[in-house]
């Protein structure tokens, strides 16, 4: 069957030539000269004031990336990026690090303004109460602003650009930064521990519950730049904390890339939770410019009866190549992973996840929802797998695909990998599931059955959605309405 | 990966190259033949064989599996063996040697391979599938017989038609182009034995074109030795409303490789793959299957089911592709495996690639162990827990052979899975 109208209009609703954020602000900027080398490590490094230990860290993986090759098993295309034709340092003139909102260029707090991303810590989202927010605003390659630092501080949550957390809690960043994607993993990731410039660093020391929702806003501005930002987040033993993450770039006709790397540590009890709305600029509807998003997420669920749960909305870029992971260490630790991946024009979309299972008692569930329109490929790959002691490991997984026309593709290609007898898993990729009890549910109290499906289709997209937090959900909001009525499996 | 770059070579990657050069003189085929064959054993010593960075062979790295190839032995015997089903007609393959004197049933014509190697019209079938195909580089490079059949127009067999491939030891590489003719209707098995515990390398590629309206049961039952590796591929290509019943069970072997890739051509077909694979031992088995519905309104389900006991280790991989114009396709295919040993290994990967709007695709895939409350339902009927266990994987490969709509094999087939299961469980 194929797609419903009202899906058909929601999706075009959010087409690449729809792309809201595409402006561009005129900012005097500080640049590193072009191309990459081990100067341009050393002058990253320097301008962050980075200790002699991190120099040599970046060095070797840097050296490293040079023996590395590009990998080509994903099911994207594109021209062969030219590492030596991309800014790997843009910061606005004067700014190498965050300040205290009086001290922030006011350009700048207007393009967070356009963006609609609260920076001012009085300021309620859309004169609605609600729950506070804090937010790092990354530009290129420096966090500008973070807010309600000083609030979280006394809750005992650090909340700080990395590049500070760097100088100020040497010993922490030391003992956790590449413990979960260790500086060997990928070509991307290796280069990104190579030139990474800036991103968050949480950490929520034990038992605390982080009092408000965390989140970075990640804001690609110059031309020619590759923004390679660096997240890593610990919840220590029977914590907690949301975090979330935005991206958005100008429209230009030229390619961006995108290189991050995100680590998550989870310690015993402890639970995390991440939510990312990638909306990228994908490019124009002949397929010219775009950012080229390839990001290595993984969370390590460390200590026992630990959660790290994966929530993702994906419209833009246009080459996503993205697979946020768990690694279930803990006993009973838990692990999830909710998507919503609408590739558009001539966008490419190659994303999933891996649950690797290997304490007793662990438990994963996935759910992915792919919409493919326009002349786009959108590709779920996951990998779901028990290892030998993996006693009782439980995965459920769900993955569907919605194509609109025929001129685009949709592929699932999941990996299961089972090592254990006890292991439990089911993956499963079927169309339209409603089952007869809910519609019978319905039809009883009078919905016609049309309205019945659509309520009941919509209710299963909003399994991902409602995993967002309310302050996202705003902007995933025009993805809610999107039925999977009509999905291909 | 730079295909072209000098590899070294594996004992075993050497073997085979070794078995070529030194047959050369004396393999069949006229310069057409002889010229692809010195191509495919150019790729393999070239490219070697796949590790599990090429992607078809991501779960059997062949270059690490396959250690040594038993050399060919040309003076080794072979014993015929009974037909699986009485009344069978039994097309002989002995250690390699098709034997093609017997009587064909009315309406079939069977033609020795080795004759269309010598002739040249079997160079253009020769040709590998991809830069993957392994398999079929393998027995492009050294087959020297087998069996063509052509089945006319109209002609419906009563009785199966047993090819029946028996090894003692040493190498076999074996061809089978078959064709249907339109409206037909036959059974065909596809026996794959070994009279003894001698190490036996065989490969061998059936190439069924099924014709307009015809209706096909092909069975392939793998029954070789424990030392034994067996490298299989079944092409087929479906005419307009053609019915191909594939039916595949492993029962044995050491490094097994059982690769199934078909294409629908014609509107209106349909394909049922239903697969066993009864896993023991230290072996390695692995199924490999693609399905390209290229034409609208085609229709295709696939179940296989894995029993994995020991410390065998078992593979599925299942891509079905749905072109751009395949509007109305309905493909569905399943993976369900009950893992009984903690020593014992299972990857599945079922894809699903698809360029059209209007079909309906789907794909499951279970691991588990046997359900506990069946297990106690049966105990609590006084049934002892090795029974009980017994009759619970027995009834969840047994529901599947069911299907075939032939008493006789019905019987027969249950009767090599539960011959194994006792011997195994």
């Amino acid at each position: 069957m194929p797609a419903v109208q009202e899906t058909i209009d929601q999706v075009r609703q959010i087409d690449v030539d729809q792309y809201k954020y595409g402006f561009e602000t005129t900012i005097e900027v500080e640049k590193a000269p072009k191309g990459l080398s081990e100067d341009i490590i050393r002058f990253i490094s320097a301008k962050k004031s980075e200790p002699e230990w991190m120099l040599e860290w970046r060095l070797d993986a840097y050296r490293r990336w040079l023996t590395m090759e590009e990998p080509t098993w994903a099911r994207v295309n594109y021209p062969k990026i030219d590492f030596n034709d991309i800014y790997y340092y843009a910061a606005p003139k004067g700014t190498t690090g965050p300040k205290s909102l009086d001290e922030v260029d006011p350009e700048l707090l207007k393009v967070y303004e356009k963006l609609g991303i609260p920076l001012k810590e009085q300021e309620m989202l859309a004169g609605v109460q609600k729950s506070k927010i804090a937010v790092d605003a990354v530009f290129d390659s420096v966090s500008v602003v973070t807010t309600f630092k000083e609030e979280l501080k006394k809750a005992g949550v650090i909340f700080m650009s990395i590049s500070e957390a760097i100088r100020e809690y040497p010993d922490l960043v030391k003992k956790y930064l590449g413990s979960v994607v260790p500086p060997t993993d990928n070509y991307y990731a290796t280069l990104n521990c190579a030139v990474f410039t800036d991103g968050s660093f949480v950490y929520v020391p034990k038992g605390v519950r982080c009092p408000m929702e965390l989140s970075t806003y990640f804001r690609i501005n110059e031309k020619n730049t590759g923004q390679f930002e660096r997240t890593l987040i610990i919840a220590e033993e029977g914590a907690y904390v949301s975090y979330l993450e935005g991206c958005t770039a100008p429209q230009r006709d030229e390619n961006q890339l995108h290189a991050a790397v995100v680590e998550l540590v989870a310690l015993d009890e402890a639970e995390i939770k991440y939510s990312t709305v990638q909306n990228w600029y994908p490019g124009d509807k002949h397929g010219k410019g775009g950012i080229y998003n390839f990001v290595t997420k993984r969370g390590d669920c460390r200590g026992k009866n630990s959660k790290i749960s994966w929530t993702q909305v994906e419209t833009g870029s246009a080459i996503t190549w993205k697979y946020p992971s768990c690694i279930l260490r803990g006993d009973g630790s838990r692990g999830e992973f909710y998507s919503i991946a609408v590739s558009n024009g001539h966008q490419q979309i190659d994303s999933g996840t891996k649950m690797i299972h290997l304490g007793k008692n662990t438990s994963s569930r996935i759910v992915s929802k792919g919409i493919a329109a326009g002349v786009s490929e959108n590709t779920y790959r996951g990998q779901v797998s028990a290892h030998r002691k993996a006693e009782n490991a439980r995965n459920f997984t769900q993955c569907d695909s919605l194509l609109i026309g025929d001129k685009c593709g949709a592929h699932t290609v999941p990996y299961i990998e089972a090592k254990n007898s006890t292991a439990q898993f089911e993956h499963e990729a079927t169309t339209s599931k409603i089952s007869e009890d809910q519609l019978f549910y319905c039809l009883q109290r009078g919905i016609p059955t049309e309205a019945a499906i659509a309520l009941i289709v919509n209710g299963f997209v909003k399994e991902v959605i409602q995993e967002l937090p309310m302050e996202f959900a705003v902007e995933a909001q025009k993805l809610i309405g999107i039925s999977l009525e009509g999905s291909v499996g | 990966m730079n295909m072209q770059q000098a590899i070294k070579m594996t004992a075993a990657e050497t073997a085979l190259v070794d078995a070529y050069t030194a047959q050369i003189g004396d393999l069949p085929g006229d310069g057409s033949v002889l010229s692809v064959r010195d191509t495919l054993v150019h790729e393999l010593k070239t490219a070697g064989l796949p590790t599990r960075r090429v992607e078809s062979w991501h779960y059997t790295d062949l270059r690490t599996l396959l250690r040594a190839v038993p050399a060919a032995d040309p003076s080794a015997f072979a014993d015929r063996v009974d037909a699986l089903v009485t009344g069978a007609t039994v097309l002989s393959v002995r250690n390699g040697h098709a034997d093609v004197k017997g009587n064909a049933p009315e309406g079939v014509t069977i033609r020795s391979y080795t004759d269309s190697l010598l002739d040249g019209s079997a160079a253009a079938g020769l040709a590998v599938l991809g830069s993957d195909d392994a398999i079929g580089r393998i027995n492009g490079g050294l087959v020297r017989g087998g069996l063509e059949l052509s089945i006319a127009d109209g002609t419906e067999l009563e009785d199966p038609l047993e090819i029946q491939l028996v090894q003692s030891l040493g190498q076999a590489h074996t061809r089978f182009p078959v064709s249907f003719g339109a409206n037909t209707k036959a059974t065909v098995i596809e026996r794959h034995l070994s009279t003894n515990s001698a190490e036996s390398l065989i490969s061998s590629v059936s190439d069924i074109v099924v014709g307009e309206g015809a209706d096909i049961t092909w069975i392939v039952l793998q029954q070789q030795g424990a030392a034994d590796t067996h490298l299989g591929q079944i092409r087929f290509d479906l005419a307009k409303d053609a019915k191909l019943h594939l039916f595949l069970i492993n029962a044995g072997g050491k490094l097994v490789r059982q690769e199934i890739h078909g294409k629908t051509s014609g509107e209106g077909a349909d394909f049922k793959l239903r697969g066993i694979n009864l896993l023991g031992g230290e072996s390695h088995t692995d199924v490999t299957f693609t399905l390209g519905h290229n034409v609208p309104h085609t229709t295709s389900t696939e179940i296989i089911r894995n029993v994995v006991f020991d410390r065998a280790k078992g593979v599925f991989q299942g891509k079905i592709l749905v072109a751009k114009d395949a509007q109305k396709t309905d493909a569905k295919m399943a993976c369900n495996t009950l893992l009984l040993s903690d020593d014992a290994d299972l990857s599945a990967k079922p894809e699903l690639e698809i360029f059209a709007d209007d079909v309906q695709c789907g794909h499951g895939a279970t691991v588990a162990d046997i359900d506990h409350t069946q297990l106690f339902y049966l105990m609590a009927r006084g049934i002892p827990e090795n029974k009980a266990r017994g009759m619970l994987v027995n009834a969840f490969v047994a529901e599947i052979v069911e299907e075939l709509d032939d008493e006789p094999l019905v019987e027969a087939l249950e009767s090599v899975i539960s011959t194994w299961l006792e011997k195994h469980a």
